[in-house]
C-alpha cells in the first residue's frame, strides 16, 4: 500500500513537471540593544533647566519591525521674575518602530525610519513662588509638591547606524503629544518630565543614543521576488542574459 | 564608509538641534489679565443702554485708582484685586457715584511658561449703594481668561 503512495506521489510530480524556485535569500542578525541618551546631560552642561538621564532598550522582531522601551528621570527647576518651578519625575516611553530600509541595505545594522509610541509620566510639581501684577498691585501664592500622572503619544523618526560592532549610535527627533497631564486645567506642569511644557498640546525634542548590540538570532530574508521557471521556458531561451530577460545581449535599447 | 555617512549626518543633525535648543528663551504674547465684564442694562427694560460717560476707581490700600474711564459705553471691564478676597470699587456713572464691593475666591492658573501664571476668580457675593445703579447681580461666577459675561448693572 505504502509503496503505491509513493509511486503515485512521484508519477504526479513528474507530470506536473519540474519547477526551479529562483530567489535570493539574505541573513541578517536580529540585535537586543541597550544604551543611554547623551543629549540629555549634554543639554544641561551647556546650561539648560533640565537634568535628563534617559535608557533605552529595544530589540528587533523581524527584518523591518522593532519594539522599545525608553525609560527617562527628569528634574527641571526655573525661576522667572514671577514664579519659582519645580517638576521631577520618571517617564516610560513603549514604541513600535518601521525600518524604511530595505534589509539589504540596512543588514541589521542601519536604521532610517519611524516611530510610534505611547507614554506615562509618573511625576511631581510645586510652585514655591507665584505673583501676579495688575493696576491693584501684586498677589502672591505658591503650591506644595503635589504628584500626577500623564499621558502623552511620541512619534520618533530617526536613524541609527552601528559605529562598530556590537556598538550603536542614533538619534531621533521626537515629536510629543499631550493627552493628559493630570494636573487639571490650572496647574498644568510648567515641565512634565518626559513630554516637557504641558501648556503646549504639542512639544518636540530631541534624543541621542549610544547603544550596546547583541544579536540573539539570524533570519533569512528573500530580497528578491521569487521567480517560477519552468524547463520548458529554459530550453526555449537559450539566450537568456544574467538579468533574466529573454533579450540577447547588447540588443536592448 | 556608509557607516561613516551615517555618522556625520547624525552629528551634524544634533549640533542644528542643540543649538536650536539653546535659543528657546521666548517672550510672553498671552492674555494675563483675568477681567470682570459689566453690561450696562436699562432698568425695567433690561435692554442694553449707553452711558454717557463711564468711570471706575479702585479703592486700594495705596489710594485711589482709576481702572476705567470711557464715555458711550454699554459695557466696561475690570481687574480683581489679586492679592484679597474682596474688591472696593466707585462706579460714576454720568456723574452719580456708587460704592460696589465684591468678594471672591482666587485661585493660581499657569498661562504658560513664558507668561507665568495668573489668579482666577470665583465671585461669591457683591454688595452695591444705589444712587444711580438699581440693581447689580452676578450673572456668571467665574472671572477667567474666557471674555464671559460677569455682571448685570440696571440703572
Amino acid at each position: 500500500m505504502a509503496k503505491r503512495i509513493c509511486v503515485f506521489f512521484i508519477s504526479l510530480m513528474l507530470l506536473s513537471g519540474t519547477r526551479i524556485l529562483a530567489q535570493d535569500t539574505l541573513t541578517i542578525p536580529l540585535n537586543m540593544r541597550a544604551g543611554f541618551d547623551i543629549s540629555g546631560p549634554v543639554m544641561h552642561l551647556i546650561g539648560s533647566d533640565l537634568v535628563s538621564y534617559g535608557a533605552i532598550a529595544s530589540v528587533d522582531l523581524n527584518e523591518q519591525y522593532s519594539a522599545s522601551l525608553r525609560l527617562r528621570y527628569s528634574s527641571y527647576s526655573v525661576s522667572e521674575y514671577n514664579y519659582d518651578f519645580k517638576s521631577s519625575g520618571v517617564s516610560a516611553v513603549i514604541s513600535g518602530d518601521y525600518n524604511f530600509l530595505k534589509p539589504k541595505v540596512s543588514g541589521g545594522k542601519y536604521f532610517t525610519g519611524l516611530g510610534f509610541g505611547y507614554g506615562i509620566s509618573f511625576y511631581n510639581e510645586e510652585a514655591s513662588r507665584i505673583e501676579y501684577t495688575n493696576p491693584w498691585g501684586t498677589g502672591s501664592d505658591s503650591f506644595s509638591p503635589s504628584s500626577h500622572t500623564g499621558h502623552f503619544l511620541e512619534a520618533t523618526p530617526g536613524v541609527r547606524t552601528e559605529l562598530f560592532p556590537g556598538v550603536t549610535i542614533g538619534w531621533n527627533l521626537v515629536i510629543r503629544l499631550l493627552i493628559s497631564s493630570g494636573a487639571g486645567r490650572d496647574l498644568k506642569p510648567v515641565w512634565m518630565p518626559g513630554f516637557g511644557d504641558a501648556t503646549s498640546r504639542m512639544t518636540t525634542g530631541a534624543e541621542y543614543y549610544v547603544s550596546v548590540s547583541i544579536p540573539y538570532k539570524k533570519i533569512r530574508v528573500v530580497i528578491k521576488p521569487r521567480k517560477e521557471l519552468t524547463e520548458d521556458e529554459g530550453e526555449e531561451n537559450p539566450e537568456m542574459n544574467p538579468s533574466g530577460s529573454s533579450f540577447p545581449p547588447g540588443g536592448r535599447l | 564608509m556608509r557607516s561613516l555617512k551615517h555618522i556625520t549626518v547624525a552629528l551634524l543633525e544634533l549640533i542644528i538641534l542643540l543649538s536650536a535648543g539653546s535659543c528657546s528663551d521666548k517672550a510672553c504674547y498671552e492674555e494675563m489679565d483675568p477681567l470682570m465684564y459689566t453690561s450696562l442694562l436699562e432698568s425695567g427694560t433690561g435692554e442694553s443702554k449707553k452711558a454717557d460717560s463711564v468711570r471706575v476707581i479702585a479703592v486700594t490700600p495705596a489710594g485711589p485708582v482709576t481702572l476705567y474711564k470711557q464715555n458711550a459705553v454699554t459695557f466696561f471691564t475690570l481687574p480683581l484685586d489679586p492679592a484679597n478676597d474682596l474688591s472696593e470699587f466707585y462706579f460714576i456713572v454720568n456723574g452719580v457715584s456708587d460704592t460696589a464691593v465684591l468678594t471672591y475666591t482666587r485661585h493660581p492658573h499657569l498661562v504658560s511658561a513664558e507668561c507665568g501664571y495668573t489668579f482666577l476668580s470665583e465671585l461669591t457675593g457683591l454688595r452695591t449703594t444705589h444712587n444711580i445703579i438699581d440693581t447689580l447681580i452676578i450673572e456668571n461666577k467665574s472671572v477667567n481668561l474666557d471674555g464671559e459675561k460677569n455682571l448685570r448693572l440696571f440703572y
